[in-house]
């Protein structure tokens, strides 16, 4: 048995040596919003983070992840709550026919985790493993932008709760 | 399922895996995977017989990091294409890393691959082979027998990449004075699939080509120097009119196996580009 921690929940599985992170995925777990393209690493419709990074599902050894943290397009949103890339998506009309979408949702987040204000180079750069057959990439850029505000938005007012939290807490210590 | 039925093994130390790949039958080294995950499908769906046993070097750290001093990188075998461009002391001739790495396939690709790999996977495709023997770079093996071994990279690539032990680094020379060029060019603006790529070193001895380097990739054979150019520039100053001059004293046989038309042209206009390139650092670096 091997455990895979795929958004942030541990799962035991009886896994084979030839089965791929993308089978194990669909097949075994149900994930199925990571999607099946070309499964030869040209498409990246099957992108996931592993330890926050975007990496090809179709051509990664589940059996090689053991203990690695994998987040999939199921572990983005909480709850009711979209992540602001899912919802900068939907308010720009990004998604066309949506098959390449879960995948270029994941290539950006790596992307904006990192970075939350990238140029126009760097989102080519971070997404040039993603196709888009309907072509809808001028929309798909302006959703990243702005999921990247809203990530910093997020961060700064995360930042100032957390300054404030120290704050009264160094306070209360101090009065008793 | 895509793959043949296998047996996996994480060896999570480098003695552990050269215990594996010393004692298994039929064995297969896993780096990054993008190579080799996509060939064992192609087999598969040949009905070729694939390895019966992958030995994952994944969880090896003895063999990831990069580490730099006065004298020399070191590149451990595991360290990614992202991690090497990312690295931030690539200075004087470890800089053409940055443009080697940013034009190599795609980010989830560059995220995955290995120098490692991409050393040693015997694709003739792939862009790091050219690159180290034009920094005359050594390689340095590990037997299942303990043994170590450091094979310069040009001696490993004209023995057609053949090996028996494990890659563990990669070491370079720090060299402020050489001046570099490097030009890749794909099949399809589209996907990427390399069709060339030219790797030029020179040093500058008062206008004139000295020790100068250049490696060819062709993608159809292993990466190989063009000694019939380096002569040629040798002997040469960096005048108005040598990049083109220069294009009548190539060694064909390089140029046109199994090639196009369109990909000799395009050999041309690289190279041509790349030694302008090295002329115009020249006159930069002389003002």
């Amino acid at each position: 048995m091997m455990t895979l921690i795929i958004n942030h929940k541990k799962y035991e599985l009886d896994l084979k040596g030839n089965e791929t992170l993308l089978e194990v995925l669909r097949d075994h777990l149900g994930l199925t919003g990571t999607k099946t393209g070309c499964e030869e690493s040209e498409c990246g419709t099957c992108t996931v983070n592993i330890n926050g990074k975007a990496i090809l599902s179709c051509v990664t050894f589940a059996c090689a992840l053991e203990g690695e943290s994998i987040t999939t397009i199921e572990g983005l949103a909480k709850g009711e709550l979209l992540h602001p890339l899912q919802q900068a998506f939907l308010d720009h009309g990004s998604v066309q026919c949506g098959f390449c979408i879960p995948g270029m949702i994941m290539s950006a987040k790596a992307l904006l985790d990192k970075n939350s204000e990238p140029t126009r180079e760097e989102i080519d750069y971070a997404l040039d493993g993603n196709l888009c057959r309907c072509g809808g990439y001028p929309k798909i850029l302006e959703a990243i932008w702005q999921a990247g505000r809203e990530m910093k938005k997020d961060q700064e007012l995360k930042d100032i709760v957390n300054e404030s939290i120290e704050l009264s807490e160094s306070v209360s210590a101090k009065s008793t | 399922m895509l793959l043949n039925p296998v047996k996996f093994h994480t060896p999570k130390t480098l003695s552990e895996a050269l215990q594996f790949y010393g004692s298994l039958d039929h064995v297969k080294l896993h780096a990054g995977g993008s190579f080799l995950l996509n060939s064992l499908k192609l087999l598969k769906r040949k009905g070729v017989k694939t390895p019966a046993n992958i030995i994952s070097l994944h969880k090896v750290e003895e063999l990831k990091g990069i580490s730099i001093d006065q004298e020399k990188l070191t590149i451990k075998s595991m360290t990614t294409i992202d991690e090497l461009f990312d690295f931030p002391q690539l200075e004087d001739n470890f800089n053409v890393f940055r443009i080697v790495c940013r034009n190599i396939s795609t980010q989830p690709i560059r995220n995955m691959a290995t120098v490692g790999g991409n050393l040693t996977c015997r694709y003739t495709w792939t862009e790091m082979p050219a690159v180290m023997i034009g920094l005359e770079a050594d390689l340095h093996f590990m037997g299942s027998d303990g043994k170590s071994q450091i094979i310069p990279a040009e001696e490993f690539f004209k023995n057609a990449a053949r090996t028996d032990k494990i890659l563990t680094h990669v070491t370079i020379k720090r060299d402020k004075k050489a001046t570099i060029a490097y030009r890749r060019v794909k099949k399809s603006p589209y996907v990427d699939i390399p069709l060339l790529s030219t790797f030029l070193k020179t040093y500058f001895d008062r206008g004139r080509f000295t020790n100068t380097r250049v490696v060819i990739n062709n993608c159809v054979a292993f990466a190989q120097r063009d000694h019939v150019l380096e002569d040629f520039l040798n002997q040469n100053t960096c005048a108005n009119g040598i990049a083109q001059e220069a294009l009548d004293h190539l060694d064909k046989t390089i140029y046109s196996t199994r090639s196009s038309d369109y990909k000799q042209h395009m050999f041309r206009v690289s190279i041509k580009s790349a030694l302008e390139e090295l002329i115009k650092s020249s006159k930069h670096s002389n003002k």
